[in-house]
């Protein structure tokens, strides 16, 4: 895929409202990747390399470390974005990326990005801000998804018939 | 509705009013044991007579199980489920450490000989023998079933197990019986009328008036009691018609004129009354002391009597009962009323098991507390929470059998 293919893609799902000229600032300091399907985009617990852009193909997000071995959590499609909390913290990455079909990706490492924020590019400081909304967006369904669980928790435990039964013969009708 | 369909009614009723939950309702419900035999005899005649008998145990948390077995025709499973529930609340009502039971057979014993009758029952108790005992499971007289019934039982159970007489109650005086259990239910039931009356303000049964319907055991023992203490039974019936006089009957005497004539139609110085119109008299307390069922909505309404007193079982339909309380006419219930005769039953157990005799006395005082202490909590629950007499005795049943069975644990 030429750059200003993968600039356009880039353009779309990263940085609405930059600049052509901001656009290829970005692409320019991406890495061009490929994964041959079957294989492992990034692995869970590893340190975080930056942010993949999926720009053909079709990945398998996978969480290996939880109850009852490894599940596949979501198929994510292209074009799309992977690992870009690895951007803003120093964190592993919380599930592993395979490749399902063959894919081709566009790497921003981290030491790259912190380059282009130190040089103050402003083309990066708008990808900080999408990435915010996105962040914000994931923190609200969490937040969301908090209130149903819980909710679920303040559902009366189940009762001990029997024990409401003796207590209401003992103290209410206990003639 | 059916007996057993009766006897839940009133349950439920009891259960809304403690806010039971339906599955603690159903498993005080159910009951505990069911039992269905082919009793089967060669009659005299030489040909096999086939009958089936039914034994249905409905808890036992309180102690061995009580209640009749009848010889009738209708005999079947759903009566004998409804009458045994009702046992159980009945024996708890009164406080007696028993449970409720109930059985009998499908036959008809007028068509069978006394010898068929015998081998009958023997056949029956060699089916159930190991369901029943005296500590299991006690029956007693019932719808035509007496003392002789009873006596053969004691004697083919005892043939098996050893000697037994705690194995049935309502044997002969002679057999292992016991004195006053005759007019035990009669003098249950006047017990009850004064308790209520004292509790009532309203004094003693002498100078009230009584109508009695139905002169049987029930109805002419209850009779002498009310006319030995004062009152004055100004009618009484039985199915050869009824008899009236405003200024009272003399109840020993008709007792000898119904003896003799086996009724109490046609007794001297009276007028006749139709079993109908006994009931719309205009008296203190009605005595239904026959069948069920003749108190309903169609007549109801014409009940003049302030008190109504259930010496039969499940005289008042709940249509009628429900009219009744609304019009704040006071029934005591059978569950409670009759009681007196299971209570006496009691009394015969616990002789047979001590191998002692209580004197009549004895008998008479210790139904006397029986009865005394079931009214007081009655009395006590009808002012606290505003329910009827019947509701009330339901209530105690139900926390007496419901406190036993969980303290004993699921």
């Amino acid at each position: 895929m030429t750059n200003s293919e993968a600039a356009k893609i880039v353009r779309t799902i990263l940085c609405r409202g930059l600049t052509n000229q901001q656009t290829e600032q970005i692409v320019n300091a991406m890495v061009p990747t490929t994964v041959t399907s079957g294989n492992t985009v990034f692995r869970e617990e590893e340190r975080g390399q930056g942010l993949f852009v999926l720009l053909d193909g079709t990945v398998e997000v996978v969480k290996e470390s939880g109850p009852g071995g490894a599940v596949i959590i979501a198929t994510v499609e292209a074009p799309s974005v992977l690992g870009e909390m690895s951007l803003i913290t120093d964190r592993a990455h919380s599930a592993t990326v395979r490749a399902r079909t063959n894919c081709e990706f566009r790497l921003l490492t981290r030491p790259q990005f912190d380059r282009l924020l130190q040089g103050e590019s402003l083309a990066a400081y708008k990808v900080v801000a999408t990435l915010a909304d996105v962040i914000a967006w994931r923190l609200n369904r969490m937040d969301e998804k908090f209130v149903e669980l819980s909710r679920r928790g303040e559902n009366p435990q189940p009762v001990e018939e029997l024990a409401m039964f003796k207590q209401k013969l003992f103290n209410e009708w206990n003639y | 509705m059916s007996g057993f369909e009766e006897v839940n009614y009133y349950f439920r009723k009891a259960a809304r009013v403690m806010d039971l939950s339906t599955r603690v309702e159903r498993m005080l419900v159910t009951p505990f044991r069911e039992v269905k035999v082919d009793v089967s005899i060669t009659l005299d005649n030489g040909d096999l007579g086939t009958f089936i008998g039914y034994r249905v145990q409905h808890d036992n948390t309180r102690g061995p199980m009580k209640g009749g077995l009848r010889y009738h025709p209708t005999v079947d499973m759903d009566e004998a489920q409804g009458l045994a529930s009702l046992m159980t609340w009945k024996t708890a009502v009164v406080n007696l450490p028993f449970g409720g039971a109930k059985g009998g057979i499908a036959v008809d014993p007028k068509t069978l000989s006394p010898r068929e009758l015998e081998r009958l029952t023997r056949r029956f108790v060699q089916q159930i023998h190991d369901i029943i005992g005296p500590q299991r499971d006690i029956p007693a007289p019932d719808v035509n079933t007496n003392a002789q019934v009873m006596a053969w039982i004691m004697d083919e159970y005892s043939r098996m197990h050893g000697f037994s007489p705690a194995v049935v109650t309502g044997k002969p005086v002679d057999l292992f019986g016991s004195r006053g259990r005759e007019e035990a239910t009669g003098r249950g039931a006047v017990m009850a009328l004064e308790e209520y009356l004292r509790d009532a303000g309203q004094g003693d049964v002498r100078g009230k008036t009584f109508a009695v319907q139905g002169f049987g055991n029930v109805g002419s023992w209850t009779s002498r009691f009310l006319h030995e203490k004062g009152g004055k039974v100004v009618a009484v019936s039985d199915v050869g018609g009824g008899v009236f006089n405003r200024a009272g009957l003399d109840i020993p005497r008709l007792v000898e004129h119904a003896r003799t004539t086996r009724s109490v139609a046609g007794f001297p110085e009276t007028e006749a009354i139709t079993n109908e119109n006994l009931l719309l008299l205009d008296v203190d307390v009605l005595v239904p002391a026959a069948l069920g069922g003749v108190i309903t909505d169609d007549n109801v309404k014409d009940v003049r009597a302030r008190l109504v007193l259930e010496a039969a079982n499940a005289p008042t339909t709940p249509k009628a009962d429900e009219i009744l309380h609304q019009r704040g006419v006071v029934v005591l219930p059978d569950i409670f009323v009759n009681a007196g005769g299971v209570t006496v039953s009691y009394f015969e157990w616990a002789q047979n098991i001590q191998q002692f005799t209580w004197d009549e006395e004895r008998i008479t005082t210790e139904l006397s507390r029986h009865m005394r202490e079931a009214y007081a909590t009655l009395s006590r629950l009808v002012r606290e929470r505003k329910v009827s007499f019947r509701t009330a005795a339901f209530i105690v049943a139900i926390g007496r059998v419901g406190r036993a069975t969980v303290l004993r644990g699921v």
